[in-house]
């Protein structure tokens, strides 16, 4: 299942289209709007899909209402106006049957510090209304899997950050929901706990629909498969990791060098007779290579790398502009201001 | 954790649970286990809080004191309604209105409260779990100090003059404080709903609960004031239980309604600004010993109607508001 079109983000269809009926959307939105205290617009006017079975990065700057979103998902705030729905059901302060489909990670979750872990996954475990018979092999399986066990005997106040998050981790799966919400999963943790949630949203993405809420463009590449972007409370953006690529495609390489400035002024200058190639300096030693429209990719590469090496010049990198989820963004953002009022 | 280890971790987390969520049919235990865990979490959380120690240890000694200081004096009705006097009063209500300002108020409640209300509980569930277990604690820890004091106090031998105390007046009078108690737990907990800030819904109600006696004396029903259940305590403390039986029922329950309607007339006169009716003449309720007055149907709804309102809003309340 994939999004092939990429969505303007306040078109709201009337009915699901052929390719995501209702059954197939894990979450759908139309017209989500969250005023805080007729002062603040955390949420504007939001439409939202997102495919069950889908790794969905919701991406947007610190303020841009990813958490609000989520937390209207969850019925822990009322919306303003419009409605969301998971899996068909409406989302609301009292919807029970909702929240069971849903594993919850907030950022840097606070636990009861007065609690030890298996007390405090029991007392969820409860929450869902799991059988003992089913909650205690569950909640010693999920402490093993995240490395928690040799933590058993102590109280969660005295937890790092990093355990915390495995702990609210485990919470969120205690009930065996089949939509995961994590909210900022890797903030605060070290490089090893970071590899180790990233692997885990990997390998849950294949049997549960993930929704991954962050502001880390390079989570968002490794592990997602769909793509929102919200900024100043609005979707700017919704669609495939492909969509994302095709759309804010650029055909351009940046060449790391390794020689003196003035060789790679040279450089530029030579390039100048290269047909349907532009290249420009960039922090003195790296140069950007862009490539017109219709002109092979690998032959314009080639002729600038030929040009390297006849100047004398050691190449330390190559990166490739229509890879990075980074440049897209950034687009994304500046296209959305630059539309002024017609936003 | 190296990446092999990395690996068959997240294989092993994928797999756990097999029943994609579902669950068995509900039984009736079923459905009531998050009610039920989230009690036992507050009523945990609650007695590993130093403020509910405190109270304890401070009740207990104010008990001593207060038999050790009347012993010789007073007798038994008496003895025992003083020793009950602190919970209607500062200092005890103080802490009885914090403890039920906590559960929904505050940063850390709030966040601690998020934790629970982001899994399949309804807010009702929630509100009312919370207000169970701060009511059974309270009621716990008043009847641990209170009852072994009147049990000493009804039993033991002293150089005082022979009382007539009543077991269905004792039952009754412990009843009526523990109402009184329900009630300042659900004011507190209405409070901290509404106004969000502990310190602040504290603070509000130390203003709305010290005054109380002047604004019921406005509407006529000064019967209700915890200083008019305080001197009232010792003659309902020798009630016996044949007065509140079938036989007396029929007068007791007519003068009741009678009473009733008199303050719900002179209540709504007090805002119309228009005249009550005039009242039969009845024994002073001031009139020292003479508590002829002190019904416990009316005191019970007195007490249970606003409780059962105050919670009923904090529910209407959290129910709207967001987290």
């Amino acid at each position: 299942m994939s999004v092939s079109v990429i969505r303007d983000a306040n078109h709201v269809p009337d009915e699901p289209t052929a390719e995501e009926p209702a059954a197939q959307l894990a979450i759908r939105t139309e017209h989500l709007t969250k005023i805080y205290g007729q002062r603040l617009i955390a949420v504007n006017d939001m439409n939202l899909q997102v495919p069950r079975g889908s790794v969905f990065g919701l991406l947007g700057p610190n303020g841009a209402g990813k958490t609000t979103t989520l937390r209207l998902l969850l019925g822990l705030q009322r919306p303003t106006a419009g409605r969301a729905e998971v899996f068909g059901r409406p989302c609301g302060p009292n919807a029970v049957a909702v929240r069971s489909q849903i594993g919850y990670l907030p950022t840097n979750p606070k636990l009861p510090e007065d609690l030890r872990p298996i007390e405090y996954l029991d007392l969820l475990g409860r929450l869902f209304r799991l059988p003992r018979e089913v909650r205690k092999p569950r909640i010693a399986s999920l402490l093993r899997a995240v490395g928690l066990l040799d933590a058993t005997d102590q109280k969660i106040g005295t937890f790092s950050t990093g355990m915390c998050t495995r702990l609210g981790i485990a919470a969120s799966l205690v009930g065996d929901p089949p939509l995961l919400i994590w909210d900022e999963p890797t903030a605060g943790l070290d490089p090893s706990a970071r590899r180790f949630t990233l692997d885990l949203i990997r390998e849950l993405g294949k049997t549960k629909t993930i929704v991954v809420a962050t502001h880390i463009l390079s989570d968002i590449d490794q592990v997602c498969d769909h793509l929102g972007v919200m900024h100043e409370g609005r979707m700017i953006f919704t669609g495939s990791m492909q969509d994302v690529q095709r759309r804010i495609g650029r055909d351009d390489f940046t060449l790391e060098l390794d020689g003196d400035p003035e060789t790679v002024r040279r450089l530029v200058r030579d390039a100048a007779g290269l047909e349907g190639i532009e290249v420009r300096t960039r922090d003195g030693r790296a140069v950007v290579v862009q490539v017109a429209d219709g002109r092979p990719r690998a032959r314009a590469l080639a002729d600038v790398l030929q040009l390297v090496e006849t100047c004398g010049l050691s190449l330390r990198g190559v990166q490739s502009g229509q890879n990075t989820t980074e440049n897209a963004y950034l687009q994304l953002l500046q296209e959305d201001e630059a539309h002024g009022f017609h936003r | 954790m190296d990446s092999t280890g990395r690996v068959c971790t997240a294989h092993h987390i994928s797999s756990v649970g097999e029943n994609g969520g579902q669950c068995p049919p509900y039984k009736l235990g079923t459905k009531l286990m998050p009610f039920l865990a989230i009690l036992q979490h507050d009523l945990r959380g609650l007695w590993a809080g130093r403020l509910v120690r405190l109270w304890l240890a401070a009740s207990a000694l104010m008990t001593l004191l207060l038999a050790a200081a009347n012993w010789l004096k007073f007798q038994d009705a008496t003895l025992i309604a003083s020793l009950l006097f602190p919970y209607l009063v500062f200092p005890w209500f103080f802490v009885v209105v914090v403890l039920g300002v906590s559960p929904v108020s505050g940063a850390r409640a709030e966040v601690l409260a998020d934790g629970i209300l982001s899994r399949p509980v309804s807010r009702c569930e929630y509100l009312l779990a919370a207000w169970l277990a701060r009511v059974l604690l309270v009621w716990g820890v008043y009847l641990v100090v209170a009852v072994p004091a009147l049990v000493v106090v009804t039993w033991a031998r002293r150089p005082v003059p022979e009382d007539t105390v009543t077991l269905f007046g004792i039952v009754s009078a412990l009843g009526v404080v523990g109402l009184v108690l329900t009630f300042l737990v659900s004011l507190g907990f209405l409070a901290g709903t509404l106004l969000r800030k502990p310190l602040l819904a504290a603070v509000v109600l130390v203003f709305v609960w010290y005054p109380v006696g002047v604004v019921l004396n406005a509407f006529s029903l000064e019967e209700f004031s915890p200083i008019s259940l305080s001197r009232a305590m010792p003659t309902q403390l020798r009630q016996p239980w044949h007065a509140a039986g079938a036989s007396a029922g029929n007068k007791a329950s007519a003068q009741d309604m009678e009473a009733l309607a008199r303050q719900v007339d002179h209540f709504l006169s007090v805002f119309s600004n228009g005249q009550a009716r005039p009242a039969a003449a009845q024994p002073d309720f001031f009139e020292s010993g003479k508590f002829g007055d002190f019904s416990l149907p009316r005191v019970i709804l007195g007490y249970g109607v606003p409780t059962l309102m105050a919670v009923a809003l904090a529910l209407l309340f959290f129910y709207r508001r967001d987290l």
